[in-house]
């Protein structure tokens, strides 16, 4: 009898370890004093009611449709699903909405944050990590509403239309995820809470992959919404020297350094393109701010073989006429 | 690669032959992603291993039953650093499937543990 009782307890002690497993370890969060309005419910949103293991296709077509584009899960399918894997990877959740020209964006993993976006009327994907040990049970769902009072998530998950969660059972899945979380925007939005790097590798990343006229609005959105920073208008005039617009380029070099003087990709790719425009003394002199700046930096060993390369045209060049007129930097809009 | 990272290799290539006349000389750019991931100091900045890793990628796909016509599509909209990601990891990342699967989990922990008496929450056949 006894030994039947110990052994009882054993399984009982597994199956609620087994659960505290499941709990957060992440710091309890205050809902209701989190700064976003009390309830919200976007109840506009569509619902693609998910196939077999194809959560990824029906969650991304949910908030690709959001941000106005006409798509189904079956359209997304061949785009993001891997039969191997019987499900969907998070970077191809990202490739897929740059390949509908909209801007990918990663929330900051808090909370707040993914109210927040809801607030502003953008469901947002969530991953969430239902399962424990060798069945982790990933899945994605869209966060279309919450209740700070009540404190409940409402989702859009799985063959779910409106799944409602308490809010401490969606952390406990969404923490283990680590609180992966994205919105797609139309270029020229903003998000709630925007976080600077998060914007602007969302941004960046739709220039990589060719996207370049969405890439230019999200950079000019940046640049309005983060007057004072450099990366936005360094952006800008990345762009501008693939497009070939050399000139405005150089302006736009100008202004991010106005804004960043101790900014090393700055001031490289400033000297580079005064290079590039004949103006070789100007050049020699920006690269060796540069050099400087690149010390004991990740940018080290490129900008010294682009100073040593561009001192070595300036010793040589004695004709070069620079066209550049180094009045302050205007505002430049880029043409498309 | 986009233009920036083909513009990066072309000199080092160019700085490594020593080709080329000193006035055509070859714009080292630093693209936009680069000084964004430099911020975060997340990844690595090497780019010239980006064509390996993206030719690994596109036959990890197809091995994972991808549609041979979609494939390079699919790969070409990933960012270097993703792909860089991926080329080693593929088999392991969060691959989001379904809830069914958390629900067959469940149900086998709570058979297992009736079956040992622990619980008795299935009701007897009659």
């Amino acid at each position: 009898m006894i030994h039947a009782c110990i052994s009882r307890a054993v399984l009982l002690g597994i199956a609620l370890a087994l659960t505290a497993c499941t709990a957060s370890r992440q710091p309890v969060t205050a809902v209701a004093e989190l700064d976003v309005p009390g309830v919200v419910e976007l109840s506009d949103t569509p619902f693609f009611a998910q196939q077999d293991y194809q959560c990824g296709p029906a969650a991304l077509a949910t908030v690709l449709s959001s941000a106005s584009v006409e798509v189904t899960p079956e359209d997304l399918a061949p785009m993001v699903y891997l039969p191997g894997r019987h499900g969907t990877l998070q970077a191809e959740l990202l490739a897929a909405v740059r390949r509908h020209s909209r801007i990918p964006y990663v929330l900051l993993p808090s909370l707040d944050a993914l109210f927040a976006e809801v607030a502003a009327g953008r469901p947002v994907l969530v991953l969430q990590k239902l399962g424990i040990g060798p069945f982790p049970a990933w899945h994605y769902a869209v966060v279309i509403g919450y209740d700070t009072t009540a404190e409940l998530v409402l989702l859009r998950s799985g063959t779910d239309a409106r799944l409602v969660m308490p809010v401490d059972h969606f952390l406990a899945g969404w923490n283990r995820a680590d609180r992966w979380a994205m919105a797609v925007l139309n270029p020229g939005e903003v998000p709630a809470k925007a976080d600077l790097n998060h914007y602007m590798k969302a941004a960046a990343g739709l220039e990589e992959v060719g996207q370049i006229n969405s890439a230019l609005l999200a950079y000019e959105a940046a640049v309005r919404h983060w007057p004072d920073a450099v990366l936005p208008r360094l952006g800008l005039a990345n762009l501008a020297y693939q497009q070939g617009q050399l000139a405005a380029a150089e302006l736009g070099y100008r202004d991010a350094i106005e804004r960043g003087p101790g900014d090393v990709v700055a001031r490289n790719n400033h000297a580079e393109v005064l290079l590039k425009l004949g103006c070789t003394r100007e050049a020699a002199d920006e690269i060796e701010v540069a050099r400087v700046l690149a010390d004991g930096g990740p940018f080290a060993g490129v900008v010294d073989s682009s100073a040593d390369r561009i001192a070595a045209v300036a010793l040589k060049d004695n004709v070069s006429v620079c066209p550049v007129v180094f009045e302050p930097a205007a505002r430049v809009s880029l043409s498309r | 690669m986009n233009f920036c990272n083909r513009m990066i290799v072309t000199t080092l290539c160019l700085a490594l032959f020593n080709l080329g006349s000193p006035r055509v000389a070859q714009a080292a750019m630093i693209s936009t992603m680069q000084a964004v991931e430099s911020n975060t100091r997340a990844q690595d900045l090497a780019t010239v291993n980006a064509a390996l890793s993206r030719a690994k990628v596109r036959e990890q796909f197809v091995a994972l039953g991808v549609d041979p016509a979609q494939v390079e599509a699919r790969v070409a909209s990933l960012t270097d650093s993703e792909i860089h990601m991926l080329s080693s990891q593929v088999d392991q990342v969060a691959a989001g499937s379904s809830v069914l699967a958390v629900i067959g989990v469940v149900f086998i922990v709570l058979m297992i543990l009736e079956a040992v008496g622990v619980i008795d929450i299935f009701k007897k056949f009659p």
